[in-house]
Parts: structure tokens; C-alpha cells; sequence
């Protein structure tokens, strides 16, 4: 998606990086884009500080339970042996945003990535203390003392404390957080909670207070590969060349066809108000993050010249060359059935699941003991792991050799629900019915309460070699 | 920028980044995988040493993962600027 012009750019770019990252202060825009991307960062902003606190008969919805090893997903409850789904809950997510790429380009990039998201709350937090793009300016250039002092003091006092508790609400999603909540009133965090809600404020304050746009040029793997993504028909924001050259200043009076102008007055507000720095009339550049920050500031300037709007415009590569424009492309059709099947999978999946799994373990003790009665015994340790939202008792029977005793301490195992039971289980064999010295049995768990809860898991029984006895 | 890819000519935020950054998304990776299919408390109880908490070990496989990563970044970093000086 480079053009020649940009790759210059970029070098322009990378060199005056190398010499010193020139400071970028995106100027405040008002518009119907500016409108949308602050309604998501309300939305999505209120959803990460206020989903952790929502709690339904006494559990807490979303809860990534690390130190209990489960994960609570809105009445969901998936344990380590769920890590199918987890993984493929992530897969769809990516396909989800390959689809929304192919369709309508950087959709992600501009309204819903935290790091244009906590970055806008930044800017907004940095307007309110120092002021405008201007006075941020004037300010940076005042030597340390005085007011600069009290505003940038204040000004990262705020950052801190919003960084902090964007740390504590992130830590509240990977362990409860009303007793982390509790903790913290009591300062008794343990060491590691607190540590990293120390990390994570620290990369929130660093990411979107220093580090801003240089995150989504150096780090951001999507960034990178979402041009492959790309077509003809993306929805991108770019700039009407042909409407536009040739650019320059006039008076609104001015009659711009008979000076040989375009529509562009070179006001340079496009350039302003870009959080990565970039003057979209050079093309489509790999920094666009498609925020429409420059559609906005361009519409209002075309307004007061009384021109129309859309000099810079989210279109697509075949609508500005005056070509159809097709929604419905292989690509789009692809990612949409390949997510369609995915979800499908996925549900299916986890209806059909059994919330109960067994893990058997051999006794790596002792390979196998003979009793008084010259039965042939192994021990193993049977995990029971009830994944049911509710209490069950279960029983277990093994098979796979002739007239197997299985010993356990009782009959009937209760395990409360999304508890984890172990048992020691003794199997005994007579050895004349051992056909070779490792044999193959399976361990049968079943519900008592509920016969559809059955789980089988296989183990090794080791006796002596056949005719060595 | 230089499509050889010259460390050298990357700025130096870029560079630090190039190392941190992949390192950190794999080492999550790891740490994610690992964890799942070994429970630190049983491991840890397993080869005798003293237990610790899950979000401690969590946390110490992490930077574990991390800090071998990053050994690994720096290492193509190295490769890939290296000329004959």
C-alpha cells in the first residue's frame, strides 16, 4: 500500500527519529468521526472499569481465576482441560478482525484499540491541564520551573493515578476483585498483585502517555500485516487528489478554478490533528491508523470555504479511480464462512460438553505389588474434576482385563461444584489373566445423580511378563 | 526505512521495541500454554521445592519466558546488524 511518496516519507520519518523522535501535538477535532471514537471509548472504557464489578449470585461474571486455575466467562466456567476453547475463542477474534479489515480497513486501529483508546483519554487529560495543541507548545518550550512545573506535575499526577487504577481493574480480571478490592483498603495486597498493578499501570502510562503513536508504528504486528488484508474495494480515508491539486492558500472570495487552485488550501489542519504525524495527501501510509481525525478537520475547513465536504473522505481504491465498488468479494466471502464455521464449532463445542473430566495417574512408585492372595495390584490417583455448576457424586469402574478388582475408599465420590477430588484408586488382577506385562485399562467416571455426566480415560497396568511367573 | 533491515540505521526506540516487544507476546504465549498444562503448585511440590503461591509462579515463569526471549531477540538483532566492522 506504499506509494513512492510515503516510503520518502518514511525515511524523512525514521531519520528525524534517529536524531531525536520529534514530539507530535495532535490538535483537538470536532466532527462525526471524533463523535464515534469518543462514544467508543466511553462504551469500551466503561465496559473494562465496570464489566469486572458485575457480580451474579455472589460470582463475579467475568473472572480469569488464575491462582483457582478457571476461568468464569458470563456463566461459563472452562478449566485448564477447556483450553481448546480459549484457544479457539482467540482464533475467532482474529478472524473477526481479518473480516472487518478486508471490509471497511482499519476500523480497529481507529475506535477500539486500547492503545488509541487510553491514548485519547491521555489527550483528552493533557488538553484539560495544559490547553490547546498551542499552549502545549508554548509550554514544552518555558524552562523547567514555576508553572510549568505545577501543570506537568499535575498533569502526570493525573496520568499516574488512572494508570493505576487501569492496573488494579486488569488485575481484577485474573483474581477477584472484590476481595483484591478489600486488600487494597486494608493495604494488604500480596506481593505479586501488587506488583503487577504496578506493571500495568506502568505500561498504560508509558504506552499511551509517551509512547503514543510510535506504539502503532514500531510494535503493532497488525499493522504491519494488515495490508495483506487489503484490496481494492477496503474502505480507506484518503485524500482526492485530482479534486484537490493543485493545493494553495487563497481568500474565501477567491474564484479557485480561474486561479488553477483545487479545492485544497493548504491550511495543513489534516496534518495537525494527526495523532501519527502524517499528511494524508501523500497517500495511503502504513502510520494511518484510519482515526478520520483528518476527514473531520478537512470537512469543517471545506465548510467554511463553502465547498463541499469529502476533499478527504473514507472511500476505497476503486471508488476514487472511478471504478465499481464490490462488498461481496472472494476475501470478504472467505473470512466470513471460515468465522461462520468457527462459531458454529465453537458452540456446538461447548453445548455439547461434558463439565467433567478424569485424570488418571500412576503410582510412580512402585511398578506393581503383588497382595497376600498373589493378586497383581497397581495404584493410581484418579482426578476428579468437576467443571458442573452444581454438587454431583459420581462412581467410578474400570475394565480392559478379565475380572479386575477395583478398591477405592467408597463407593459413591461427592465433589462440589468446579472442585477438583483426588482418589486413590488399588487395582487388582489375577496374574494368569495378564496377557502381556503392560496392559491397556480404562477407568470409567459417572454421575450418579446424572447419567449423561461419563467420562472414560485410559491407563497402563503393569504386571509381571507372561510365563516368567 | 532501510529495507535490508540495518539495525544500525533504526532509531533507537524502534530497536529497543524490535527486542522487547516480540519477546513479550511470545513470552505470554508460553507462559499461557505452559501453565495450562502444568499446575506450578503440583510441579513445584512434585520436585521438592518450597511452594509458593500460583500468581508467584505465574509471575516468575513469566519473566522466566520473558528474559529467554528477549535473549533470543537480541540475538537476531545482533545477526542482522552485524557487518564486517
Amino acid at each position: 500500500m506504499n506509494s513512492k511518496a510515503s516510503a520518502s516519507l518514511d525515511e524523512q520519518v525514521a531519520q528525524s527519529l534517529y536524531a531525536q523522535r520529534e514530539r507530535i501535538y495532535p490538535r483537538e477535532v470536532h466532527g462525526m468521526y471524533a463523535t464515534m471514537r469518543v462514544l467508543a471509548v466511553v462504551v469500551l472504557l466503561g465496559l473494562f472499569y465496570g464489566v469486572l464489578w458485575l457480580h451474579w449470585d455472589g460470582q463475579q461474571l467475568l473472572l480469569f481465576d488464575l491462582p483457582a486455575r478457571r476461568f468464569h466467562i458470563f456463566g461459563l466456567t472452562l478449566f485448564p482441560q477447556d483450553f481448546f476453547f480459549l484457544s479457539a475463542i482467540l482464533i475467532i477474534g482474529a478472524l473477526t478482525l481479518f473480516f472487518f479489515t478486508a471490509l471497511a480497513g482499519r476500523l480497529w486501529c481507529g475506535y477500539a484499540c486500547p492503545q488509541t483508546v487510553w491514548t485519547e483519554v491521555f489527550l483528552w487529560i493533557e488538553r484539560k491541564v495544559e490547553g490547546d495543541r498551542r499552549n502545549q507548545m508554548k509550554l514544552d518550550k518555558l524552562p523547567w520551573a514555576g508553572r510549568k512545573l505545577v501543570v506537568k506535575a499535575t498533569k502526570h499526577g493525573i496520568w499516574i493515578l488512572l494508570s493505576l487504577w487501569t492496573g488494579f481493574t486488569f488485575v481484577g480480571y485474573f483474581t477477584p476483585v472484590l476481595e483484591l478490592g478489600a486488600r487494597l483498603m486494608t493495604w494488604e495486597l500480596g506481593p505479586w498483585e501488587f506488583f503487577w498493578v504496578f506493571f500495568y499501570g506502568f505500561a498504560t502510562y508509558g504506552n499511551a502517555g509517551w509512547m503514543r503513536e510510535q506504539v502503532c508504528i514500531y510494535m503493532c504486528p497488525y499493522a504491519r500485516f494488515q495490508s495483506a488484508m487489503f484490496d481494492k474495494n477496503t474502505l480507506v480515508i484518503s485524500y482526492d487528489t485530482a479534486r484537490g491539486e493543485s493545493r494553495g492558500a487563497r481568500r474565501r472570495s477567491t474564484d479557485a478554478r480561474a486561479a488553477g487552485l483545487g479545492d485544497c488550501i493548504d491550511c495543513t489542519m489534516c496534518v495537525q490533528v494527526c495523532p501519527t504525524g502524517i499528511d494524508i495527501r501523500d497517500g495511503l501510509q502504513y502510520q494511518c491508523i484510519a482515526c478520520a481525525a483528518c476527514v473531520d478537520a478537512c470537512d469543517r475547513v471545506m465548510d467554511k470555504m463553502g465547498y463541499d465536504k469529502g476533499l478527504i473522505r473514507y472511500t476505497t481504491e476503486n471508488a476514487l479511480s472511478g471504478e465499481q465498488v464490490k462488498i461481496l468479494r472472494p476475501r470478504v466471502i472467505i473470512y466470513a464462512i471460515g468465522l461462520l464455521a468457527l462459531v458454529a464449532a465453537v458452540g456446538y463445542g461447548l453445548v455439547s460438553r461434558t463439565p467433567l473430566a478424569l485424570d488418571v495417574i500412576r503410582d510412580r512408585n512402585t511398578l506393581y505389588r503383588e497382595t497376600g492372595e498373589g493378586l497383581v495390584e497397581n495404584v493410581y490417583t484418579l482426578k476428579l474434576i468437576n467443571m458442573d455448576d452444581e454438587d454431583h457424586r459420581y462412581e467410578v469402574t474400570v475394565s480392559g482385563i478379565e475380572g479386575m478388582q477395583l478398591r477405592l475408599d467408597t463407593d459413591q465420590i461427592p465433589v462440589a461444584a468446579h472442585e477438583v477430588l483426588n482418589v486413590s484408586a488399588r487395582v487388582r488382577v489375577d496374574p494368569y489373566s495378564l496377557e502381556r506385562a503392560s496392559s491397556t485399562i480404562s477407568f470409567t467416571l459417572q454421575s450418579v445423580d446424572d447419567r449423561s455426566l461419563r467420562v472414560e480415560e485410559e491407563a497402563r497396568f503393569l504386571g509381571p511378563v507372561p510365563g516368567k511367573r | 526505512m532501510d529495507p535490508a533491515g540495518d539495525a544500525s540505521s533504526m532509531p533507537l526506540v524502534q530497536r529497543i521495541s524490535a527486542v522487547m516487544w516480540p519477546a513479550f507476546l511470545c513470552a505470554g504465549v508460553a507462559t499461557g500454554v505452559f501453565f495450562t498444562f502444568f499446575d506450578p503448585v503440583v510441579l513445584l511440590e512434585c520436585e521438592g521445592e518450597p511452594p509458593m503461591s500460583r500468581m508467584g509462579a505465574y509471575t516468575l515463569g513469566f519473566f522466566m519466558f520473558w528474559s529467554l526471549c528477549i535473549v533470543s531477540s537480541v540475538g537476531t538483532s545482533y545477526f542482522l546488524g552485524s557487518r564486517a566492522r
